[in-house]
């Protein structure tokens, strides 16, 4: 697998070609991403306010028809770019990145989709598991059964080859718009995953600290991919973007689904949306703030070796740290004592250094997916 | 071309999925196997149990059937684990399929023990309290939790193989590495 080549420029004339060939699967795999996305909210939200499961419920379509829409075009993609490397014919390496031989050189798969291929089928498998799951312990009484979380990561992943098909096309606008939309995906599904350490007894809050963690190093991920000013504030923007979307769709396909099928909603529920809610409403002030220290950085000639962790650090306790004041003002939750706040931020300070670090090398290796000068020539 | 024929099967695809699989609105009745009595004060109550005996994380349905129904009394029901610190209080609610009675649907005890339940009921004749007793927890079904969580973890795995090797391969440039 060659991800990289000498010099990463994208060339200007490699606009025509990606932009015809390359949309329409990257668009597909988003789409897939998004149905997952917001069918698994809807099932949150449905679970906690009316109840009643079987699996053949609409956010359980939606959920896994998401899953299998990225599926398909991933291998529709797949087989494309193995019979036109058998044909001889050139492959075009903004189409999801340069293509890699799968069982010896049978097929010819472009590393983005072949990350959402595998990542699909990964679902698949894990779906069976959930089925069997479900024959020993019944219907889900939990978001965090282990089966539930091999498939949210297996989604997750298949967000992360939205990502990669998206970033193949930086060259175009189409391409940069989709990397954030995927960015975004992406915090907001970590959010609902990093639930797996809901049951962790210790001094401080792993839930909080995975989120805060997760979330900042997708932020550098965008400054490191982008490289330009403004590109925290566009990623942030697009967390909030889709955490107020989310937020208006998912009550409102709950209570729609429910008095479809004349259910009633449960007694003494709070109307609060699930996953929306567990999405940090502080990031676009802590990009804002990160906005604020990079053009410091970039003024005073600091290394990014140095900055990236020294940001991520203060960007991961800050998110960390204000999670439980979010809880306060949604849920009428009384605020934590210090004494559990600070080791919290204290392990998202430590902690958010390797965000930092993590975030720039990706966002670099993101970068590198897109084909360079002398290969488009 | 090309692209239009894609997109238009990848559309076919999806509508197929989404349409072929017609959503369910009829769920399972609730099947009560099992009861105990419980008296808190002046108020009655069955305690049903859809599965038993109930094992730990195993979900079932709960139903807690006031004599005399439910209209014009409210109440609290806690869970409580004997001997250690797990216990979890909620308010008693309609159970989602059997609207006539309170109850808990898909929910599981997840510690296996011996477990208490406490019922508050406010109504018309005051308030009173009770307690079943001694409901036995067994443990879990399948296989160890420890082995089920590491299989739940070889996507994540993956993923960090994956980005590992992408990361070794991957070459940046001094000026990518140190400009902010």
């Amino acid at each position: 697998m060659d991800l990289t080549a000498p010099g990463t420029r994208v060339a200007v004339n490699a606009r025509a070609r990606a932009g015809t060939r390359g949309w329409p699967p990257a668009a597909a795999v988003l789409l897939g991403a998004l149905m997952s996305m917001f069918g698994l909210s809807w099932d949150v939200q449905w679970h906690s306010d009316v109840g009643p499961d079987t699996f053949f419920t609409l956010p359980h379509l939606l959920l896994y028809t998401g899953s299998a829409v990225a599926g398909v075009a991933a291998l529709v993609v797949v087989l494309r770019t193995t019979a036109a490397q058998r044909a001889g014919r050139s492959v075009d390496p903004a189409v999801g990145g340069h293509a890699i031989g799968v069982f010896g050189r049978t097929f010819a798969a472009p590393v983005a989709y072949l990350v959402t291929g595998t990542a699909a089928a990964t679902f698949l498998l894990y779906g069976l598991w959930d089925q069997w799951w479900h024959s020993l312990y019944g219907f889900d009484a939990t978001i965090d059964s282990p089966p539930h979380i091999g498939l949210l990561l297996a989604i997750s992943t298949t967000i992360i080859g939205s990502l990669m098909a998206f970033a193949a096309a930086r060259a175009e606008r189409w391409g940069r718009i989709g990397v954030l939309v995927s960015l975004a995906l992406l915090v907001a599904f970590f959010t609902i995953t990093s639930l797996a350490f809901q049951d962790a007894d210790g001094a401080f809050d792993a839930v909080d600290t995975s989120i805060a963690f997760t979330t900042v190093l997708l932020l550098v991920v965008a400054v490191s991919y982008f490289r330009r000013p403004g590109a925290a504030l566009l990623a942030g923007g697009a967390v909030a973007a889709l955490q107020a979307v989310l937020w208006v769709f998912t009550p409102w396909a709950t209570y729609t689904y429910a008095d479809a099928v004349g259910l009633p909603v449960r007694d003494y529920v709070d109307r609060v949306p699930g996953l929306p809610s567990l999405i940090p409403m502080s990031l676009l002030g802590v990009a804002l703030l990160l906005e604020g220290a990079l053009r410091v950085a970039r003024a005073s000639g600091w290394s990014a070796r140095v900055v990236a962790p020294l940001c991520g650090a203060v960007a991961t306790a800050l998110v960390a740290a204000l999670a439980p004041l979010q809880r306060t003002l949604l849920f009428d939750a009384p605020l934590p004592e210090f004494g559990y706040v600070a080791p919290t931020a204290i392990v998202a300070l430590v902690l958010g250094a390797l965000a930092g670090l993590l975030g720039w090398r990706f966002g670099l290796t993101l970068r590198a997916i897109a084909p360079t000068t002398a290969e488009e020539a | 071309m090309r692209t239009r024929t894609t997109v238009a099967a990848l559309l076919a695809t999806a509508t197929l999925l989404g349409t072929s699989a017609q959503p369910a609105a009829a769920y399972e009745p609730v099947n009560v196997v099992h009861t105990e009595r419980v008296q808190a004060g002046p108020y009655g109550i069955t305690v049903g149990f859809s599965t038993w005996p109930v094992r730990a994380m195993q979900s079932l349905d709960f139903t807690f059937a006031p004599d005399g129904g439910i209209e014009g009394r409210t109440g609290t029901v806690r869970q409580e684990l004997v001997g250690a610190d797990e216990h979890k209080t909620r308010k008693l609610a309609r159970h989602p399929r059997k609207l006539e009675v309170w109850g808990m649907d898909i929910a599981s005890l997840d510690t296996p023990g011996t477990w208490t339940m406490t019922f508050a009921v406010d109504g018309p004749d005051g308030r009173g309290e009770g307690v079943l007793p001694n409901l036995e927890v067994l443990e879990q079904p399948g296989p160890p939790l420890a082995l089920s969580w590491a299989v739940a973890t070889l996507p994540l795995l993956g993923l960090i193989t994956f980005l590992t090797i992408a990361w070794r391969r991957t070459r940046p440039s001094r000026e990518e590495l140190s400009a902010v």
